[in-house]
């Protein structure tokens, strides 16, 4: 307080000498200083080769010869689209996210509401559920690698003591069961993030409406949905649409894990991508699969500012 | 009164059982870093560390590349932190205190390149870096690092910003202080959580990334910690308890890190993103 108390008196007297008196936040191109660097920065290491990949995506291109590319107009995209195995990934792709977000929210949901109630050693208890959103990914792949191995691994190992074993042994190696290990392994280190922020957001949930609910002879389910969820959706909004993006990008658990495969069955569009500029060194191909992933990333940060636009209105419920 | 306490010990147990899933794998590299060859290949697995085998984590650390792919690691982490974090704070205050042409613009900018997959930018990345000699370099990666780390670290400190009262800058201001002394002696002292957060994740983000090191550096004496480990998985040279113990003192940071400054980070993340 004293700080403002004794800097306040000049302004009342104006300075003698001070000819030309900076404006309260100096001049108009004082916030372009401020940004100057950083926007340069972003400028020469996204926006730039992002604008370099849409070209790309229009050319054909080798990765042998990367200065010598071919416009071919939307031939790449055309290929593509007709390409079954590409449809596989399209449906590969959204599976994953789907459930990523899905599960990672109720998940994320569940531990939340049960962290929410005071007990002992709560505090110790939110530290070590964040441990897994804190692991490095290169770790966790790492580690799930090893904890899903065939002969050694304790996955299997448990599995076989209770019987359920993996017919043919490796779950990395089976087209059937490597998308669900490599799903668990990601939504394993989601679920922290959204039970903390979930946990956050519930802290603002009136207790008192809740104990009214309850008094009203309401069920705990109902009013779940009266109190808790009506404070929660924004949150859970915000969590779906993190997911969705982050996972749409995710790339070296999955690459680490099983590259993609087996035959195909873990390949999302960032796998794809990625194994077609540097496996199949077609740069082409590869941008306008990248393309792809971008489009859909934008229809859903459009798609999801629309919705809440309309939520907020009241349009939708 | 029978019903309430099952619904605590239910409760209890729900919690346990939750923390020993998050734990779990982590706890596991612990006690596979620490298992002798004969535990580790046995018919039933030890399920505890035997800590008589604490040798390994020595022999990781003194013999072979583990410990310059760490300090590999540490100097692109920390160029990152420095730079990054540098730029971000003017940045987040030119977005929290000014009005501006195309403040607009920047901030659906800075939210875009979160949805920008490190794999599709390798490519065009990769040329630049070839063409401006960045290849096989540590600055290198200091610098893709920033660029990619930088959008959220000035949504974190642009949020942190508009959280402090206009009036001291205000009243510093008419003291006839320029906008860099301002920021730099009123805003920054009073947003140093957040600048600690952010440049935790900044941190973080260089000491975790893999697909522009595993790119762009061919020298096996400037590799970082996560290409070497990730070069690990699949190959068979290597005992796996030093490939644990590496993997174990990579992570051991992070967590430690992340968990001191766990509350600013996430009120941070979500705060950027919902103000955009």
């Amino acid at each position: 307080m004293t700080v403002v108390e004794q800097t306040g008196a000049p302004k009342t007297t104006p300075r003698a000498g001070a000819r030309r008196r900076p404006s309260p936040l100096g001049s108009k191109w004082t916030p372009y200083l401020f940004l100057a660097p950083a926007a340069l920065f972003i400028l020469v290491f996204q926006a730039v080769p992002l604008l370099q990949e849409v070209y790309l995506s229009f050319t054909r291109t080798r990765l042998l010869n990367p200065t010598k590319s071919e416009w071919v107009g939307l031939d790449n995209f055309n290929r593509i689209f007709g390409d079954p195995e590409f449809h596989r990934t399209l449906l590969i792709t959204i599976v994953y996210v789907i459930t990523c977000v899905v599960v990672a929210i109720g998940a994320g949901l569940v531990v939340a509401l049960l962290l929410n109630k005071k007990f002992r050693g709560r505090g110790v208890a939110r530290a070590l559920v964040t441990v897994p959103w804190a692991a490095p990914g290169i770790a966790v792949a790492l580690i799930a690698t090893w904890m899903l191995n065939a002969q050694y691994g304790i996955v299997n190992r448990f599995l076989d003591a209770v019987g359920l074993g993996v017919p043919g042994g490796s779950i990395l190696d089976s087209p059937r069961y490597a998308l669900p290990a490599v799903l668990a392994t990601t939504i394993w280190q989601l679920f922290p993030f959204t039970s903390v922020v979930l946990l956050s957001a519930l802290q603002s949930v009136p207790q008192d409406l809740n104990e009214a609910a309850t008094v009203d002879g309401a069920g705990r389910w109902a009013t779940f949905r009266a109190v808790t969820w009506q404070v929660i959706k924004p949150t859970v909004g915000l969590l779906a649409l993190l997911m969705t993006i982050w996972s749409l990008r995710r790339f070296e658990l999955i690459w680490l894990m099983t590259k993609g495969g087996p035959v195909g069955a873990t390949e999302t569009l960032v796998i794809d991508l990625y194994s077609q500029a540097f496996d199949s060194k077609e740069l082409g191909s590869a941008a306008a699969i990248g393309m792809v992933g971008v489009v859909i990333s934008l229809i859903v940060i459009i798609g999801s500012r629309l919705v809440a636009r309309a939520v907020e209105k009241g349009d939708v419920r | 009164m029978r019903r309430f306490r099952f619904g605590i010990t239910a409760r209890i147990v729900a919690v346990l059982a939750v923390l020993g899933v998050a734990v779990f794998p982590l706890y596991w590299m612990f006690v596979t870093a620490l298992s002798s060859n004969s535990d580790l290949f046995a018919d039933k697995p030890r399920l505890t560390p035997d800590l008589g085998q604490f040798g390994v984590f020595v022999d990781a650390l003194a013999e072979g590349k583990a410990a310059g792919w760490l300090l590999n690691s540490l100097i692109i982490a920390v160029g990152t932190m420095v730079l990054s974090v540098g730029l971000g704070i003017p940045l987040g205050y030119a977005l929290s205190r000014f009005s501006f042409w195309g403040k607009a613009v920047v901030t659906v900018v800075l939210l875009f390149t979160q949805m920008l997959p490190e794999a599709l930018m390798v490519v065009p990345l990769f040329a630049l870096f070839r063409r401006f000699e960045l290849l096989d370099s540590l600055a290198g990666l200091i610098l893709v690092n920033s660029a990619f780390v930088l959008p959220i670290v000035a949504l974190i400190l642009k949020g942190a910003i508009d959280g402090i009262p206009k009036e001291l800058e205000e009243a510093a201001r008419a003291d006839g202080a320029r906008p860099l002394t301002t920021l730099l002696r009123i805003n920054v002292p009073l947003i140093a959580p957040s600048i600690a957060a952010t440049a935790v994740i900044a941190f973080f983000h260089a000491w975790n990334e893999y697909v522009f090191a595993v790119t762009f550096i061919f020298n096996p004496d400037l590799q970082p910690a996560s290409v070497g480990i990730a070069n690990f998985i699949g190959e068979l040279g290597t005992p796996i308890q030093t490939v644990m113990a590496v993997a174990f003192l990579f992570t051991l940071p992070a967590v430690a890190f992340y968990l001191l400054v766990q509350k600013y980070v996430v009120s941070g993340m979500t705060a950027g993103a919902v103000k955009g």
